[in-house]
Parts: structure tokens; C-alpha cells; sequence
């Protein structure tokens, strides 16, 4: 009941062998591979710094409250920042998968194509 | 409190509106596809805002400004959360899912893992996470509904529920993306331009400080109306003319506070002169529900256990919601299911910034508040403290406008994703009654809770919606990561998994909702199950897939590629449906 894509599903037309093959293949692991030294790291780095601003919550209550400017606290450009770090790293993630996944990918695509025709 | 006579007229504009969307959505709503994920064509602009729209519930528009104005900005942790989660969903399982070509949860787990059993074991957890979060998006509109314009607690609850199922059931996936990205604008429009009076009338009344340095204190003569009996503690003696109940006895009159907690009883009016010390609740007494969120607030370490729990649940939460998940298959392809994280996530991040300034004026301008200890109120309540006349009566109008926006948009989502799993996974009729299975579906999806919340008035809130975040994390989680990164998952190992880890966290909301009162440890571990429950569900979804290896399904290499492999590969050999 797929609605749509159903003229390049046609166009891919190669055999279950060889999907099982390339699933296999050293290229595909590769990606894999460069998917996860992206995405693990990356989210280890993210908890520790959001923890850090929670355990600073709980327990530097003093340092947090310091004013850096007029009403503006520690713990206010802190909070900010965790969400700017947020949204930087999906950025980052996005650009990555760009640049080194997607590039892959098409190639190992086109390789499966042309041994289809 | 704050009653404005632009409140009523203002949700009622809402509700029109969002059924109006909703109707001309189901001109455009034909096919199943359109029903449960808009024919996977909506574009990550629209779905982003639409994501926002739904993923905004009245937790964030409400609670946040109200935790910021109790403890200070430091609590932006709990937003935080909720953005983290997102990046989580993004960085481990978006385009992935997306490319699995599934149209629910159930169906994901059925094309990864080829078992039947499985899919039911799954429609049933999204079942009862939708129910569980619908419930308290059901019972805050009726709380918000009563604040604003006094209405009977079953009022808002049934308002939402009918508007909500009208519109899922007769346009779906497809209408809600319009009216959901309607109600993400609506909502930003309603917190951010009230702000811009706030400063200034911040401004003009030469910015009194923020943070006095001592304590809080009522700028003019204040009488607060205590509408829950409360135990607030007295900082400095005050004398006060009261009128109601106060430790228990009967007062009417003139009556000096000394310093420390006294009870005031439901009912009560307090008159307090002007320079009084705010006197501030006592937790963790109902309608406080919220001490629990603060870091290090209690003296026990099962408090600050409770915390961490509570992140937990909500970065790995998010990904096993399935009103949230539902969006991502409605992306055309994966990176687009990338591009619109992104925007989710600054659409947040502009909108966390609001309720910040809301909850700091708060303690300025609604001091009141934190003596009866409704502060989620604050963002309802401000507009016409602080600049009053016409105008703040039409911010007040405009803000509770957003704020059932709010429940409108979170509930729909919700609904969508249950009516969906129970057309396809309950009702299963086949392609030709799709659509009328999907109506049918949605009626169900929808009274079902609206009878849960009519029932159960005085849950906690913001708790119960922490709850559906550890079941979807303990569950749904696990099943999304293990089965998208590693081969060697079995159905065997995810049912134990969802059983055992999906079933304790579920276990634990019973007992949190219907059980006796805890102490202690034990109150920590079922209030806040996620930090024992999650690591349970992945242990024993690895330990009974590696005791039955034999049972990895022989087509796991394919399968795998296709979930990894950008869309250009379009590996579709086998319909999951």
C-alpha cells in the first residue's frame, strides 16, 4: 500500500542476492561505519555538557545566579546555550550526512544499477 | 483570576478556526495515504511547524514559564529536555525510519522483524502511550478553561475532545498538518507579542528588580483568593486581614501571620499590605506538583534521582512518542526527515525563549501566585497584571487563545497516531474501508480518554506526561535504536524487551495513578521509572536476542541497507503493507 515512488522502485530492479551482497559489502559498512563515529560520539559529548548543566542546577546555585549583565544570570546564558548546542548539532549532522553519506551512498547505488541494466 | 471578557471569544475563534482548516484539509484528503501520513508529501517547512505545533503542549506553554518563575531560569533544564530529544530522534532513528517506508510503529516492527505477534505487542504500547498523554491534554484544557473564564472542569475537556475528533476524522493526517502549523504560529504569535508590552510596561515602571536580593514582596495591597487549601510557608510576620479557614480554624478579620508554614483553607481570601514578604508554598502538596522537576529541591537523594529519570525519559522519550514519530514518515524522503529536525529544533528554541521572560516578570507583577502555588497560571494571569486596561485584556484574550491552541494541536496529534495503528492493526479490513475504518477508528481513539480524564479529575499533570515519556522510552526506544543499528535483533528478543522494560514503566504509571501513596525510594522509582525501567528493556532485548540468534531474520542484510542507504537507493522489493 505504498503510495508513492512506485516508477523508481522499477528503475532499482536488482536481485534479492545482490542486496543481501551489497548489505555485505566492505562500502556498506563503511558507511555505516562513518554514520556511527558521527552520531556516538557526538551524543556522549551532548549528555555530558547538558549534565554538567544540571549538576551545576543542583549543586552551584551561587555561580549559576551570578549576573552577568543587568537581570541576565550565568544560568540563563547557560540554558541558551544548551539549546543553541542543540540546534548546532543537528546542523552539523545535517551537513555531515551530506557531505560524507549521502556521496557514498549514491555511488553504491550506481553500482548496483549498472550491474541491473 | 484573570478573568478577561476577550478569553471566551478568543478560545471560541480557535476552535472555529481549526475546525475551518480542518475542513478545507478534507478536500484534499482522499487515499489512505493522505489519511495516515499526508501521501508523504508535506514539506519540511510545513512539517516542522506542524512538529512544533504539536510538540508545544500546554506542559511548555504553560509549565515552563510557571518552573522558571518558581525556581528561577536555571529550570530551562526541562525544555532543554525536550529539545535533546529531538536531537536525539534525529541523530538516531529520522531518516532511517523514514526510509523503512512503514506508515506506524507497528508496521516499522513488523517490516524489520517479520512477526505478526510483534506488531500487535507494539500497536498496543502506542496505544496506551497516546491514551496516557491525551488524558492530561484532556484535563489541563479543562483547568485552563476554569481559570480563564470560570468555566466547569468538564467543559474544556470535552471542547478539546470534540474538536479534536471531528477534525482527525474527517480529514486525517493530512488536514491536521495544516491546522497543526496554524496553531505552532498561533501559539508564538500568542506568547511572543505580549512580551514586547511586558518590557515595556517593565520599562515604565523603572524595571524593578527581578531578584530582590531579600525575598519577593507584593508592590501594592494584594488580596489573593485561595481556591485548594494550601500550606504556604510565612516568611516574615505579617499582619493580614483574612477571611476563611487558617490552621484549621475558622478566621474573619484582622490576623497577624507569624513567620513559618500555615494552612490556608480552600476558599479562603487573604489581604496583604503592600511590602509584605510573599509567602511561598510548601511542597510537594497538591496543586504543587511540580518540586518534583528541581534539581537537588529535597533533602533526599531519590529526589535527585528523580530528575536524572526524567531526563532520561525525555531525551530517549521523544523518539518512541507516536504522534512525534508519525510526522517523520510524512517526510518525502530522508533528508528532508534531517532538514526538518532542524527546523523543529530552532522553531524551539525561539519559542523556550518566551515563556522565560513571563515567568521572570511573574515574580514581579503575579507574586500572588506563588502563595497558592498555581504558577502554571502565570503566562494566563500576566498580561492583565502587569499592564491591565483594554490592552491587557486583550493580551489575557490572546494568550488563552494560545494556550488551547496548545491542547487543540498536541491532541490532535496524538489522536491521529492511535486512530491510525487502530484502523490498520484492530479494525484491518483491508484498503477498501480504509478511510471509514480510519473514522471509526478516530471516534474510538478519541472518547476513550475524554471518558479517562472526565473520570479522573486531579492527576497531576505535567507528572502524568512524564510518565508517557518513560513508557515510550523503555519501550519504543530500545525496539527503534537496537533495531535500526543492530543485525542481530530477534523478534524473540524485542517482545521480551517490550514486555519486560514497556511493561514495567506501564506497571508503574498504575500504581503512580491508581495506587496508594509511596515514601521515599519507593515514590522515586515508580514517580520517575524511566532510570531503571530503559536499561531493563535494552538488557533483556540483547540477552534474549543473543540466546536466540537462530532466529535472526534471513532477509536482516536487506533490510538493513534499505534503512541505511539514502532514498536514492529506493530498495522497495517488498511493501512492509
Amino acid at each position: 500500500m505504498t503510495t508513492d515512488a512506485q516508477p523508481e522502485t522499477a528503475r532499482v530492479a536488482a536481485s534479492p542476492e545482490r542486496y543481501s551482497a551489497m548489505a555485505a559489502s566492505p562500502e556498506f559498512d563503511g558507511l555505516r561505519r562513518s554514520l556511527r563515529s558521527f552520531v556516538f560520539p557526538m551524543t556522549v559529548a551532548f549528555l555530558a555538557w547538558y549534565l554538567l548543566y544540571v549538576l551545576l542546577s543542583a549543586y552551584a546555585r551561587g555561580f549559576m545566579g551570578t549576573k552577568v549583565l543587568g537581570n541576565i544570570n550565568v544560568a540563563f546564558v547557560f540554558g541558551i546555550l544548551q539549546f543553541v548546542s542543540t540546534f548546532v548539532i543537528a546542523w552539523m549532522y545535517s551537513r555531515y550526512a551530506d557531505a560524507k553519506i549521502d556521496p557514498v551512498a549514491d555511488r553504491l547505488r550506481a553500482e548496483l544499477e549498472a550491474e541491473a541494466a | 483570576m484573570g478573568n478577561s471578557p476577550y478569553a471566551l471569544p478568543a478560545v471560541v475563534i480557535v476552535s472555529l478556526v481549526t475546525v475551518a482548516i480542518g475542513a478545507y484539509g478534507v478536500r484534499l484528503a482522499r487515499t489512505t495515504g493522505d489519511f495516515l501520513v499526508a501521501s508523504r508529501s508535506v514539506s519540511p517547512r510545513w512539517n516542522a511547524a506542524a512538529i512544533g505545533g504539536e510538540y508545544l503542549s500546554a506542559a511548555s506553554f504553560l509549565g515552563v514559564a510557571g518552573l522558571v518563575m518558581k525556581y528561577g531560569v536555571d529550570m530551562l533544564w526541562y525544555p532543554v529536555g525536550f529539545a535533546a530529544g529531538y536531537l536525539a530522534l534525529q541523530l538516531f532513528v529520522a531518516a532511517p525510519l523514514r526510509r523503512s517506508g512503514a506508515f506506524t510503529l507497528p508496521d516499522f516492527t513488523e517490516a524489520r522483524l517479520g512477526s505478526r505477534a510483534l506488531r500487535r505487542l507494539a500497536a498496543a504500547f502506542v496505544v496506551f502511550i497516546g491514551w496516557l498523554y491525551l488524558v492530561p491534554q484532556l484535563q489541563g484544557a479543562g483547568l485552563t478553561l476554569g481559570t480563564v473564564i470560570g468555566a466547569p472542569y468538564w467543559v474544556g475537556a470535552v471542547v478539546v475532545g470534540a474538536v479534536v475528533t471531528v477534525n482527525v476524522a474527517s480529514g486525517g493526517m493530512r488536514s491536521i498538518t495544516f491546522v497543526q502549523a496554524f496553531q505552532y504560529w498561533l501559539k508564538l504569535t500568542a506568547i511572543s507579542f505580549p512580551v514586547a508590552f511586558l518590557l515595556l510596561a517593565w520599562q515604565h515602571d523603572g524595571r524593578p528588580e527581578l531578584s530582590p536580593p531579600d525575598r519577593p514582596a507584593f508592590a501594592a495591597q494584594t488580596t489573593v483568593e485561595i481556591d485548594t487549601a494550601v500550606r504556604a510557608t510565612v516568611v516574615e510576620p505579617t499582619v493580614v486581614t483574612i477571611a476563611g479557614t487558617l490552621d484549621g480554624v475558622a478566621r474573619d478579620g484582622q490576623e497577624t501571620l507569624t513567620a513559618g508554614t500555615h494552612e490556608f483553607g480552600a476558599g479562603t481570601r487573604v489581604t496583604l499590605p503592600a511590602g509584605a514578604a510573599v509567602p511561598h508554598v510548601e511542597g510537594p502538596a497538591p496543586p504543587d506538583g511540580l518540586r518534583w522537576l528541581r534539581p537537588g529541591s529535597g533533602d533526599g537523594q531519590h529526589e535527585l534521582f528523580g530528575v536524572y529519570s526524567l531526563i532520561l525519559a525525555t531525551f530517549l522519550g521523544t523518539m518512541g512518542l507516536p504522534h512525534v514519530l508519525v510526522r517523520f514518515y510524512t517526510n518525502p524522503d530522508g533528508r528532508a526527515a534531517r532538514r526538518t529536525t532542524l527546523v523543529v529544533l530552532a522553531l524551539l528554541g525561539a519559542f523556550y525563549l518566551f515563556p522565560t521572560v513571563y515567568g521572570a516578570l511573574g515574580r514581579v507583577y503575579a507574586p500572588e501566585l506563588l502563595m497558592t502555588g498555581r504558577t502554571d497560571a502565570v503566562v494566563l494571569v500576566l498580561p492583565g497584571a502587569a499592564i491591565g486596561g483594554v490592552t491587557g485584556q486583550v493580551l489575557a484574550g490572546l494568550v488563552a487563545a494560545g494556550a488551547f491552541a496548545a491542547f487543540l494541536s498536541t491532541s490532535s496529534g496524538l489522536l491521529v497516531s492511535v486512530a491510525g495503528v487502530l484502523s490498520t492493526d484492530v479494525l484491518g479490513r483491508g484498503s477498501m474501508r480504509a478511510v471509514r475504518d480510519f473514522r471509526i477508528a478516530a471516534l474510538v481513539a478519541g472518547l476513550v480518554p475524554l471518558f479517562l480524564a472526565l473520570q479522573v479529575n486531579g492527576l497531576d499533570v505535567s507528572q502524568v506526561v512524564g510518565l508517557a515519556f518513560a513508557v515510550a522510552a523503555s519501550s519504543f526506544c530500545p525496539l527503534l535504536v537496537l533495531g535500526i543499528w543492530w543485525r542481530g535483533l530477534t523478534w524473540a528478543g524485542a517482545a521480551a524487551g517490550l514486555v519486560v522494560g514497556g511493561g514495567s514503566a506501564a506497571a508503574a504509571v498504575l500504581v503512580a495513578v491508581l495506587g496508594p501513596p509511596l515514601e521515599g525510594w519507593a515514590a522515586a522509582l515508580v514517580a520517575q521509572p524511566a532510570a531503571w525501567t530503559v536499561p531493563l528493556a535494552f538488557a533483556v532485548m540483547i540477552g534474549v536476542s543473543l540466546a536466540t540468534r537462530n532466529r535472526v531474520p534471513a532477509d536482516v542484510g536487506r533490510t538493513m541497507l534499505r534503512l541505511h542507504a539514502p532514498d536514492s537507493l529506493l530498495l522497495r522489493g517488498r511493501s512492509p503493507m
